[in-house]
């Protein structure tokens, strides 16, 4: 578990000199953020970058700020912030429940949302949760053209996304959230708060007196990468919190929608009912956020 | 391949030429000759054994090249005591038989250290919480959650 011999490694302090950077750094060139999965690959040698583009100085990209149209979440931006952040509470509550949980809290000091999406692992939790609030991303490209995805469209097949090489991903953003969203996330994997098996994103907009009116249902831990399920979100559409049938129907939907793999963690049966039984627990949480707001 | 560091491990400056692609904890180890800092899953980052602090955050040392530590502050177990004095976690963990082989004991007393800056008065489900990113093969934890909540107390 040494790497192989890297060429090069710099320090850029903007977005400008990192496309410069990365762009100099020639083809076998990597952005470096947390290092949480980069340095894993890099020590098993599934990849062996020659040149390693740094981003802990490039501070433009850290934080989460807000303004009339929204929040922005600088891909630099770790766990151990968004596991803390206010701003994301109740109607991006789902952020911080998958933040809060990943791995362990040195692995949480350095992580960073910008290096979970564009690595977009099978069980990271990020991807899916961003997914199941309706967030995007932000992109710029070596000739400084920038342009944002919606995360169903950036993010592809594990290990897949629609970046282009040489394009760094700049922010997460979502939008001002509607009165009564909230959001939530939850996984099950082997051991506490391990890469998840199965797990669950889902967001709720209710009118004044509770009614879904607008639902996102996302999942991480499938073979086909973070997926939504249309179904699940059909049912939802018209249910109450406290109707626990009609939701239990949902997630009965969406387990039998999506592609479900068996591994050595789970067999498919198992994998259906975690996601029937973390989506009930999860579809509560959500619509409780929505009604109170945090 | 080789770049000319500037890195700073319990106050004191190691400037070295060092390759590109040596990792953090070998770095501590080789270079700096602190060996306090262990290794325990051969650099998966899975044990926690290689956790130390960069400017006063807990991170597995596994997991980072010593180039990204260029310009910062590194703190290992080695600079926990002050003038010959244990620190509060190292005295409790020695009144509590928080170790056995004490081979994780370096990584849980760095993490553990930043750990109580941020929670001064955790509950016992929090200091669990805060250990899932170490393992110790020995003591079953009991004794190590217990010496981890009286040193909070002793520090209150
Ligand atoms: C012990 C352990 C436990 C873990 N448990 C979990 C878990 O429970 N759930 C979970 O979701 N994840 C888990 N992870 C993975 C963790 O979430 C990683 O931190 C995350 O996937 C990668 O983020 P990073 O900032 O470390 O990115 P890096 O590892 O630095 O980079 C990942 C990839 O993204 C690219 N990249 C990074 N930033 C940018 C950017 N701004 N623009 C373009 N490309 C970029 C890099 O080139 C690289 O290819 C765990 C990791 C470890 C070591
Ligand atoms: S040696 Fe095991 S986490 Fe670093
Ligand atoms: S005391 Fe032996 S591994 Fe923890």
């Amino acid at each position: 578990m040494y790497p192989s011999v890297i060429d090069n490694y710099v320090r850029p302090k903007s977005v400008d000199e990192a496309i410069a950077a990365i762009v100099d750094g020639g083809e076998d060139a990597m952005f470096i953020a947390g290092g949480m999965s980069l340095m894993q690959a890099i020590k098993s040698r599934l990849v062996s970058p020659s040149c390693l583009v740094d981003l802990q100085d490039v501070s433009e990209i850290k934080g989460i700020s807000s303004d009339d149209t929204g929040l922005r979440i600088g891909a630099m931006t770790r766990y151990r912030e968004m596991a803390n952040a206010d701003k994301l509470r109740g109607a991006y509550g789902a952020l911080v429940d998958a933040a809060a949980h990943v791995g362990d809290r040195q692995v949480r000091n350095r992580g960073t949302i910008g290096g979970s999406l564009c690595w977009n692992y099978i069980a990271a939790c990020t991807p899916a949760a961003c997914l199941g609030i309706g967030a995007s991303v932000e992109l710029v490209s070596r000739t400084g053209a920038k342009r944002t995805l919606v995360a169903d469209d950036f993010l592809g097949s594990p290990l897949e996304t629609a970046r282009e090489d040489n394009e760094i991903l700049v922010a997460v953003t979502l939008p001002t959230p509607e009165p009564n969203t909230g959001s939530a996330y939850k996984k099950w994997g082997l051991v506490a708060d391990a890469l998840p098996v199965v797990g669950v994103a889902v967001l709720v907009q209710t009118d004044a007196a509770g009614i879904c009116l607008r639902a996102r249902v996302a999942f991480s831990g499938l073979g086909d990468g973070p997926c939504r399920s249309a179904a699940a979100e059909q049912v939802l559409i018209g249910a109450r919190a406290d109707e626990t049938s009609k939701i239990g129907e949902a997630f009965e939907a969406a387990a039998a929608e999506l592609e479900v793999q068996a591994d050595m963690w789970a067999d498919e049966d198992y994998r259906r009912l975690l996601m029937r039984e973390l989506g009930k627990e999860v579809t509560a949480t959500a619509f409780n956020r929505a009604e109170t707001g945090s | 391949m080789y770049k000319d560091v500037t890195i700073t491990i319990n106050g004191e400056e190691y400037q070295e030429h060092i390759p590109v692609r040596l990792l953090l904890v070998d770095f501590i180890r080789d270079v700096a000759g602190l060996t306090g800092t262990h290794v325990g899953c051969t650099y998966e980052g899975v044990c926690g054994a290689c956790t130390i602090q960069i400017d006063s955050e807990a991170v597995k040392s596994c997991l980072m090249l010593a180039v990204q530590a260029d310009g910062h502050e590194v703190a290992t177990v080695e600079g926990l005591a002050q003038d010959g004095k244990l620190h509060p976690l190292q005295e409790e963990f020695n009144e509590h038989h928080a170790l056995q082989c004490g081979y994780c004991t370096p990584g849980i007393l760095m993490n553990a250290e930043e750990f109580l800056k941020e929670n001064p008065d955790p509950s016992e489900d929090e200091i669990r919480e805060a250990l899932i990113g170490n393992l110790c093969r020995c003591t079953g934890y009991v004794n190590i959650v217990t010496a981890i909540k009286s040193a909070a107390e002793k520090m209150a």
